[in-house]
């Protein structure tokens, strides 16, 4: 891996995961006896992430079923419900199908109610509605983060773009916090919290003040043998709504638009998975061989197939990491260098003659199927991206989003989301286009936008008005007329200033052919040339020079063109030492021309290094030990962030040393499932259960 | 001083020595024991006492008949801490918690906690226990097993109000004859155990089964198990003792108390002595059994009371307090009489030192190779001695020994200093509490400040919490609430106005004390909420404003009514539980109208609140949430709901009815005419559906499309020219007809229609898209004849996505563009076509 030589300096997020499952032990085991558990759908990824079915077995799990409404038998006395406090699921354990059910029928069970994170008075209040609540122990599970790469720890919430700037419901402001907290119990406490948009302030505020109140008597719990974490830098995803909007161009991203990721699993077809017996060899052959014309139905022909989920891991599949962060157009090349590596590899072992040599080779077969293995997943899954990324709305999509960004003819741009929608294009992607045009342009003119709202609403159907209302209310405003009605100029700062941003953050790195090499040597690879607002925002704070020009041009003329091949590697004689972190510095016109409310926190350091050492400028103090070991910088994506922003934070942090990155986030999120999760109350309406 | 062995007595031939300590005098400071049903305090507690009115007492002898009951509490060293009467149902049982509480049980289920200053919590079992009545329960330490009238057990855990659990049924059809509960902690499974001596057997009973141990030794007239809860002591009916593991599985001893001389009357108690030995009282006789059978017999002037303690058992009797264990290993070893051990030897040089004689010389170099053990061994028997005297004797012969060491850690040392300072401070008889250094050791420093205060002690409570380096904090919010009670009762006669200047002073006097001592962390809402209790208000608010956590303010603002702040306060913090705790409560309690005001009025402090609200109303009470918007003028929120519902229902006219409802609300609004118009084309298009419906005898699902999918379902099943109609009322664009009705002749493979459609007058959208899209649904020669009206430049490789290689040839010819033509040589199928393509290639230049 490319960041070895930082790796051990790495802060161990395992950790993490051993507390989420041993609070589960706990929680499963606080009932006595065999029990059924009755399982939140929602939960099932993230669980998934940090135990397996046989650890709760091992605590008395006899069966398992989803929380779902329709008739529940146990053979057991004890059913425990673990599920999110939501009004929803509560109503179905209380109604007719379970404990009301179960009371009618006069069959005595024993109910636990295990909520994640923590107990809520409104699900105690919604069971003693419906009458129940004398029958039912509440208690819960503390989930908070969990480690869903070796540095991006997530709490996988969904919709949490919804919850907070559709519905206003803040409660993830508050578990966020909290977790934040646990982090600084488990690794010290934050010196410096930076951070940007309202919620930012308000999730900066919380820790602060509960921090206060904690850490004189969490002081023991500091573990010095940690690495320092020199700061958080929170980000509010209202303050980079452009981003995801954007078509991912990684290849974990791509895989994440195409194919679609959830909790770090990917449903692929069986045949993909499976070692290659020769009869399944022929199948996925003929799956994946495209039909003689060659152009269209990629994605489909694979639907027919056997799915099975694959957890994407670079644990048990080393080629992921070099994989997941290219730009998509490189893994072909990549993929090609592997195979003829391996090849050779089976090749020269084949000839070695005597038998230490042979033994040798046998020792090393097993290691050489696991990375034909690999290699046969991953060029299967690239084999099914590539006739999508051949698609012509695909193509028009990335066009659009290219000139938006450029600025370029916006009301051509605007014609052609208007001829995609004729075509029937994918809603998620026309709506992730006009957002987009809103955002860049502060605003559609509102003829234009009326006659396309009423595109869509002919086409898509008439249901997502609410969605199309919600895109413009005023908290989230990525979807506004121009010029804003009278409503809306009430609120200042609604304006999102794209334009003098793609100017001071250097956002645009053009295409063309000499530029080629530019757009590897900065973050605008992962979107080909366009570098993602929210990591340039971290850049002023953690590596404030790549903002201003590449770091790596410096070193070109040592390294020759042979960065260009896609690699990213970096040799590490050129890295620069990271810069303390002094805030915002040098960044703050920038800054404060974004909306939203500017976060700048030092906190007192409670570490037992010398009393002094409080009363020190931290700037300087921080500065002092940066020298002599690596530090971590916590970035928390408040509302979700995407592969290619993790891609472009790991290309960060790969730049200079002495400085990692965790990266923490609500959830992994990409374009179509933040529109998903907005128009939330529509889709569930798709298929009604019961009412 | 009486030398320690002077209380010991021997047992197993010498081997085994029990003492008997006594802690405290009492003569005529407890009424006659026998007449009282009693609960003794594990950890050197007090007990409680209640007359018992199943004997008949003489009256007027010590108090007046009184026919309420009533309980009182002494301490071991006799002094009454509390009395108070009962005016429930009838008490049932009463017993102690861990943190020196008394718990009372009455018929009714309902449960009381009480302190050692009379304030209570009262609890109840719930509603089926008060049905059923209670008949019995076993107290422990961190919870009770209840046993109703229907014979079945409930379970209560902890002393916070929880639940009762039902433990499995033991179908028992009378009263056990005894029975007993071992604590959860005591388990290996970690849950609750019973034992119900029914028959000539015993019945263990847990949550999940009742298991029958087939032992026909019963019936059994005490069930006592041990305090680590490994043994169990029986009493048969016939007075014979038996020792039994609690699994049943290994017989410790028996012994038949029936012989023992000078015993009459039926046993008394049946209480363990630490872990080992089992102490039988009759009146005024105290038997101690050994774990071979031996015994030792104890007289007293009187009926006793023993409570087993973890490493002893407490006897009270009329006259005494007495503490019976077995010697610990350290002081048998020093004091045993012709003891070599190196600790007796080294306290023997001490004591040879201290006399000036040369023989200590002799003896420490004796034991050199030992002596920090020898050390260590005389710290911990000072632990074990109640007289100050020989405490400090142990001590300084160890400190004699460290004298002889280069090295040796004197924590220990410091520590049993300290600690035996502490002890014999609390021994002393007005606090009354004979803690032993284990005892001391297993309930914690903190456990015995908790008790001080209970006792309102806070002085000695504080010196010792700065002696031991805990924080002053609970001492002090102790302190508070008890100095907030107290000034109660003296301004209860003055005015208002005094009260008010009393409420400043006395605040001002709790805030300077904690700042003076440093108790900053002490939450001031809960002492806050005591004022409240005691019913001063005025005092409450003013302590709450100290308060700098928000959310430890609100429950208090709460009952204090103070709503607007409290749920200011909750939305501060953060934590929108709390909020919703706020709001659901005020619900509950304010109109509905008050309660909107409140929001509405709190403005953009109470948004996240209102949202709240929202999110809740929005899946739980839809008829509130309504109204909430209408009161508020709400229009797009009313609408949007409306809309909701409109997609929530299956029902065809309500649908519509909703839509237009929605209708109304935007068209209400100005800046909503877009919203408006949208919403009542959906209602017109429904309606158009509907009838579409009717048309089709409902063979065809059109309700819901939109106006794409109508089009499209019109066309698929004949209905051309209403799909025509409907471009023209929904002003649908020619591109995005065209594209539609492509789709959809495609789709029905109606191909003459397509190619009637694509005739009829010039296409909107070109004809690329008839072949691209023809080729894409599998029928790439229908598409050829699109062909040939597509740009020219792509015709070539459009002939090649249809399979024509012969027409992509003679099109690249007659453009002739020789470089597709080699491109697409490099594509083709078969040598057929290379061949062909070689030869149209040779025809070009």
């Amino acid at each position: 891996m490319h960041n070895s030589d930082n790796s051990e300096a790495r802060i161990d997020i395992n950790i993490l995961k051993e507390i989420a499952r041993k609070d589960l032990v706990d929680a499963l085991n606080s009932v006595n006896g065999a029990k059924t558990l009755v399982l939140d759908a929602s939960l099932a990824g993230p669980l998934g992430l940090v135990t397996e079915v046989s650890l709760l077995k091992h605590q008395g799990v006899e069966k398992m079923f989803w929380l779902e409404s329709g008739p529940l038998t146990s053979s057991t006395t004890n059913i425990v419900y673990l599920c999110r406090p939501r009004i929803k699921h509560v109503k179905t354990i209380a109604d007719k199908d379970h404990i009301k059910r179960h009371a009618k029928e006069s069959r005595k069970y024993v109910y636990t109610l295990l909520l994640v994170p923590r107990v809520s008075t409104l699900v105690s209040r919604i069971l003693e509605e419906e009458g129940v609540l004398g029958d039912v122990t509440i208690s819960s599970y503390n989930l908070q983060f969990i480690p869903v790469a070796d540095d991006v720890i997530s709490l996988e919430h969904e919709n949490t773009l919804r919850e907070l700037w559709v519905d206003g419901d803040e409660t993830i402001l508050f578990d966020s916090a909290q977790a934040l907290l646990s982090l600084q119990k488990l690794y010290g406490s934050f010196p410096q919290i930076i951070g940007k948009g309202d919620f930012a302030q308000r999730v900066a505020t919380l820790i602060t003040r509960q921090g206060a109140k904690s850490t004189t008597t969490s002081r023991n719990t500091i573990l010095s043998t940690f690495p320092r974490i020199d700061s958080l830098i929170i980000l509010d995803r209202r303050v980079d709504m452009i981003t995801p909007l954007l078509t991912q161009l990684t290849y974990e991203g791509l895989v994440d638009e195409v194919i679609g990721v959830k909790n770090s699993h990917v449903e692929l077809p069986l045949s993909l998975l499976q070692p290659p017996t020769p009869a399944n060899a022929n199948t996925a052959a003929s799956a994946s061989t495209s039909p003689p014309s060659g152009s269209a139905i990629p994605v489909v022909s694979v639907k027919k197939d056997n799915k099975k989920k694959h957890h994407l891991t670079t644990a048990t599949d080393p080629l992921y990491a070099e994989l997941r962060d290219m730009n998509f157009s490189s893994i072909g090349r990549k993929l090609n260098r592997v195979a003829h590596r391996l090849d050779a590899d089976y090749k020269t072992d084949l000839q070695s003659k005597s038998v230490p040599q042979l033994r040798d080779f046998v020792g090393k077969l097993g290691g050489l199927q696991t990375e034909h293995q690999a290699l046969r997943l991953h060029t299967g899954i690239s084999e099914m991206i590539v006739p999508y990324t051949r698609t012509d709305v695909f193509n028009k999509s990335l066009e659009i989003q290219q000139n938006l960004l450029a600025s370029y003819e916006v009301s051509a741009q605007l014609n052609a989301i208007e001829d995609l929608v004729a075509q029937g294009a994918e809603m998620q992607i026309v709506l992730r286009l006009l957002c987009l045009a809103s955002l860049t342009a502060g605003g559609v003119k509102a003829k234009n936008l009326e006659s396309l709202k009423r595109e869509i609403l002919q086409v898509y159907g008439y249901e997502y008005l609410s969605l199309l209302l919600s895109l413009s209310s005023p908290h989230l405003s990525i979807l506004l007329p121009n010029p804003l009605p009278a409503s809306h100029a009430s609120l200042p700062a609604s304006k999102y200033p794209f334009t003098t941003l793609r100017k001071s953050l250097r956002l645009l790195i053009d295409d063309n052919p000499e530029a080629l090499d530019e757009v590897e040597n900065d973050i605008s690879f992962v979107y080909s040339g366009y570098a993602p607002i929210s990591i340039r925002l971290v850049q002023c704070i953690a590596q404030k020079g790549g903002v201003i020009s590449n770091p790596a041009d410096k070193e070109k003329p040592a390294t020759e063109t042979g960065n260009a091949d896609g690699d990213l590697k970096q040799s590490s004689a050129g890295k620069f030492q990271a810069h303390p972190i002094v805030g915002w510095k040098g960044f703050e016109d920038v800054v404060a021309a974004i909306p939203g409310q500017t976060v700048e926190i030092t906190q007192k350091v409670e570490n037992s290094v010398s009393p002094a050492a409080t009363s020190l400028d931290v700037v300087a103090f921080s500065g002092q030990t940066s020298r002599d070991s690596a530090t971590t910088t916590v970035v928390f994506f408040l509302g979700g962030c995407t592969y290619t922003e993790i891609a472009a934070l790991r290309w960060v942090g790969r730049q200079n040393k002495g400085r990692n990155f965790l990266i923490a986030t609500t959830g992994i999120i990409n374009g179509s499932n933040i529109m998903e999760g907005i128009a939330g109350l529509t889709t569930s309406v798709k298929n009604p259960s019961a009412v | 001083m009486e030398h320690p062995t002077s209380s010991w007595q021997a047992m197993q031939e010498g081997n085994v020595f029990y003492r008997k300590q006594q802690c405290y005098s009492i003569p005529g400071k407890l009424p006659n024991l026998s007449d009282y049903i009693i609960a003794g305090c594990k950890y050197g507690g007090p007990i409680a006492l209640m007359r018992d009115h199943s004997k008949l007492i003489a009256l007027g002898r010590t108090m007046p008949a009184v026919t309420k009951s009533q309980i009182q509490v002494y301490s071991p060293a006799g002094e009454g801490l509390l009395l108070f009467s009962w005016d429930q149902g009838k008490i049932i049982r009463f017993g102690w918690t861990i943190d020196e509480k008394l718990v009372v049980l009455n018929e009714e289920g309902t449960y009381r906690l009480y302190d050692l200053q009379g304030d209570y919590q009262q609890h109840s079992l719930g509603t089926e226990a008060a049905e059923l009545g209670v008949i019995d329960a076993k107290i422990h330490e961190n919870g009770m097993v209840v046993m109703t009238s229907a014979l079945t057990l409930l379970e209560v855990k902890g002393w916070t109000g929880a639940r009762p659990l039902v433990l499995a049924n033991p179908g028992l059809s009378e009263p056990p004859h005894s029975w007993a509960a071992i604590p959860p902690d005591l388990n290996i499974s970690r849950h609750v155990e019973v034992l119900l001596s029914v028959d000539t057997t015993i019945y263990t009973v847990d949550n999940l089964e009742n298991a029958d141990q087939r032992i026909s030794r019963g019936p059994f007239a005490h069930v006592s198990p041990s305090p680590n809860g490994k043994n169990l002591a029986l009493l048969t009916a016939a007075g014979l003792l038996w020792v039994v593991s609690t699994d049943f599985q290994r017989s410790m001893a028996e012994f038949d108390t029936s012989n023992v001389v000078g015993a009459t009357g039926a046993v008394l108690q049946v209480e363990w002595c630490g872990n080992d030995a089992i102490l039988v009282t009759w009146d005024s006789l105290v038997v101690l059994v050994g774990p071979f059978g031996d015994i030792l017999q104890y007289f007293y002037s009187g009926p006793t009371f023993a409570i087993t303690e973890l490493d002893g058992v407490r006897v009270i009797g009329q006259e005494v307090c007495d503490f019976i264990q077995k010697v610990p290993a350290s002081t048998l070893s020093i004091f045993r009489p012709g003891s070599t051990s190196p600790s007796a030897i080294l306290f023997d040089a001490w004591e040879s030192f201290s006399n000036k004689s040369p023989k200590s010389d002799e003896s420490i170099r004796s034991i050199r190779p030992e002596l920090a053990k020898a050390v260590d061994e005389c710290i911990d028997a000072a632990g074990q001695e109640w007289e100050a005297h020989w405490q400090r004797r142990l001590l300084n012969a160890a400190k004699f020994g460290r004298g002889f060491l280069d090295f040796h850690n004197p924590t220990d040392f410091v520590n049993m200093g300290q600690t035996l300072k502490v002890l014999n401070a609390v021994h002393y008889f007005e606090v009354g509490i004979p803690l032993t250094y284990s005892q001391y050791n297993y309930a914690s420093p903190s456990h015995l400040i908790t008790r001080l205060t209970s006792r309102n002690l806070h002085l000695l409570a504080l010196r010792i919490s700065g002696f031991l380096d805990l924080k002053p904090d609970p001492v002090l919010k102790h302190w508070a609430c008890a100095k907030i009670l107290k000034a109660k009762a003296t301004s209860g006669v003055t005015g208002k106005d005094a009260e008010l200047g009393g409420d400043d002073e006395i605040c001002r006097m709790i805030v300077e004390k904690f700042e003076e001592l440093g108790g900053a962390e002490v939450s001031y809402a809960e002492i806050a909420k005591k004022a409240w209790e005691v019913g001063r208000g005025g005092l409450a608010t003013k302590l709450l404003d100290h308060e700098a956590k928000g959310s430890d303010q609100v429950p208090l603002l709460l009952t204090m009514k103070e709503d607007k702040l409290a749920l200011v306060k909750a939305v501060d913090s953060g934590d929108t539980d709390l909020v919703y705790h706020v709001l659901l409560h005020l619900h509950k309690r304010l109109p509905l109208g008050s309660f909107f005001r409140l929001l509405e009025e709190g403005g953009q402090t109470l948004a996240p609140a209102s949202k709240l609200l929202e999110v809740y109303a929005r899946e739980q009470n839809r008829e509130m949430l309504r109204d909430f918007y209408y009161s508020d003028d709400r229009r797009v929120e009313s609408a949007v709901l409306s809309l909701d519902e409109a997609s929530r229902t299956t029902d065809q006219s309500a649908k519509i009815a909703a839509v237009k409802t929605a209708q109304k609300f935007f068209s209400e609004d100005k800046d909503r005419s877009f919203e408006a118009k949208v919403v009542d084309e959906q209602a017109k298009l429904l309606a158009i559906q509907q009838q579409l419906e009717n048309e089709a005898d409902g063979k065809i699902k059109f309700f819901g499309l939109s106006v794409n999918e109508t089009m499209r379902a019109c066309i698929l099943n004949g209905f051309s020219k209403r799909a025509d109609k409907i471009k023209h009322d929904f002003k649908v664009s020619d591109k995005r007809f065209w594209y539609t009705k492509m789709y959809a002749l495609v789709e029905a493979k109606d191909f003459e229609g397509l190619e009637n459609f694509a005739k009829s007058k010039r296409s909107p959208i070109g004809y690329e898209v008839f072949v691209r899209h023809l080729v894409e649904k599998g029928f790439p020669r229908e598409g050829i004849q699109y062909i040939a009206k597509c740009d020219s430049s792509k015709r070539a490789d459009l002939y090649v996505d249809c399979g024509e290689w012969r027409m992509a040839a003679k099109e690249c010819k007659e453009r002739n563009d020789k470089a597709k033509l080699e491109q697409l040589k490099q594509k083709a199928p078969n040598s057929l076509v290379v061949r062909e393509y070689e030869q149209v290639l040779s025809t070009m230049k």
